[in-house]
């Protein structure tokens, strides 16, 4: 690495496949900390994740929330985690006026979406306790962080253009986290705004604030919900947003961190 | 920070290559490298003015020149191809094309993911974000990437053999 100034930041990266996606652990350490010393805090976030994935997978039937679905297994009995993340889960759909909803489809609640945001938290925070400078976990395009890349910076990240999975609609400072639902993840190159789902009212939103898991389950709110759950988010302490319409106009409460946006000249002004 | 590998982890390539292109250069004004538009114009007349951008996008935004610096040496095309890496689900090896020091061009001329189903089905969803990742990563200095479902430490590991082998 080019030493460009005065201090002497080393990164690691860790790819786990986990929860039906990869998620990505990137730690930043003081050139001081060895690899052995940011091993304790790395197992226990990579534990962390694969605990979430045993307890809530709704694709293993001997999952513990399978069995409490299908009635094997009393809620009093299972972990106590499951109870938690419903309660979260309640507090998030009231916080969004009901349009997060995980009991919507039929065949019990599907907590996945939400537990996803959770668990890399909750990953992220088992780094936080451990030796390492500054740390970032993404899940699968949910992002969390702690510090920064370097001493008096923030993480400066993007958010992919649903329109064209090739480049960025928006860079952002990152304070926390920051989750981005959308229709990008169909692989669909282009959109066709006709095509569109009709309970689909956004191209995609991006919500930052200082829990990965209410930001996940208010970006997913807004898709369905459309802009006028701006008004919502803005009234929510902590919380913002950046929404792509399906005509890409885009919008953004006032204390979005936005570093940049693309113009139409597609170049991002800084 | 390579006598830090270890077997169970893999450096951060990626932020390597971030991290290289923050010190070479700060630009005001960047060019994401894109896919043209069917109708540019549908984006001007679109985009929205926020109530209230941020104090520190505000002021940035007064002082940045509108057009991109010019190139610092003369520009001369050259590509290489990094040399085939394991990574997840199998191997890769990506191609890199460059105009000076600036990446052009991204390709994937050789991936073995196993042909399953599975893993071809996220290298379809990787492949354009880790390119598009790579690409970003050096006009805009970031660190990751919010609604891309998937990085890849091979392909970044690739990617920084071949630019190594272009003496970048």
């Amino acid at each position: 690495m080019k030493a460009a100034t005065s201090e002497t930041i080393w990164t690691m990266r860790r790819e786990e496949e986990v929860m039906g996606t990869v998620v990505v652990l990137d730690l930043y350490a003081d050139s001081s900390v060895t690899s052995d010393a940011l091993a304790p805090s790395l197992r226990a976030a990579i534990h962390e994740l694969h605990e979430a994935d045993r307890i809530f997978s709704t694709y293993d039937p001997a999952s513990a929330l399978s069995r409490v679905g299908a009635g094997t297994l009393d809620l009093a009995n299972a972990p106590r985690v499951i109870s938690d993340v419903l309660e979260l889960c309640r507090d998030a759909r009231e916080l969004s006026d009901g349009w997060f909803n995980p009991w919507g489809l039929a065949g019990g609640a599907d907590l996945m979406g939400y537990v996803k945001g959770w668990a890399a938290q909750r990953a992220l925070e088992h780094l936080r306790a451990g030796p390492a400078r500054a740390a970032m976990v993404n899940a699968s395009g949910d992002l969390v962080c702690y510090g920064g890349p370097r001493t008096g910076e923030l993480f400066r990240v993007g958010i992919v253009d649903p329109f064209r999975s090739d480049s960025l609609v928006a860079l952002v400072d990152l304070h926390a986290a920051l989750a981005t639902s959308g229709t990008f993840e169909r692989g669909t190159h282009l959109i066709d705004p006709s095509a569109a789902r009709a309970d689909l009212r956004l191209a995609s939103a991006s919500v930052s604030g200082p829990d990965l898991g209410m930001c996940d389950a208010l970006a997913t709110a807004l898709c369905v919900a459309g802009e006028e759950m701006l008004a919502v988010i803005e009234s929510l302490a902590g919380y913002e947003a950046f929404i792509v319409g399906l005509g890409e106009t885009r919008q953004w409460t006032t204390g979005f961190a936005l570093a940049g946006v693309t113009d139409d000249n597609l170049s991002v002004t800084m | 920070m390579k006598s830090r590998r270890t077997p169970m982890v893999v450096l951060g390539a990626v932020i390597g290559l971030v991290s290289m292109a923050s010190f070479r250069s700060t630009p005001a004004s960047l060019t994401l490298n894109t896919v043209a538009p069917n109708n540019t114009s549908a984006i001007a007349s679109t985009v929205s003015n926020a109530p209230a951008t941020t104090p520190s996008t505000r002021r940035a935004g007064s002082t940045s020149p509108t057009i991109a610096p010019p190139p610092t040496s003369p520009a001369t095309t050259r590509s290489a191809t990094g040399s085939t890496v394991n990574y997840n689900f199998g191997t890769i090896a990506v191609q890199v094309t460059v105009d000076g020091t600036k990446i052009t061009k991204i390709t994937v001329p050789s991936l073995n993911d196993g042909g399953n189903y599975r893993s071809q089905s996220i290298d379809a969803m990787a492949i354009p974000v880790l390119t598009q990742e790579a690409m970003s990563a050096q006009s805009a200095n970031i660190q990751s990437v919010s609604g891309a479902s998937y990085t890849s430490a091979g392909f970044a590991q690739s990617l920084q053999n071949a630019l190594t082998q272009l003496g970048i």
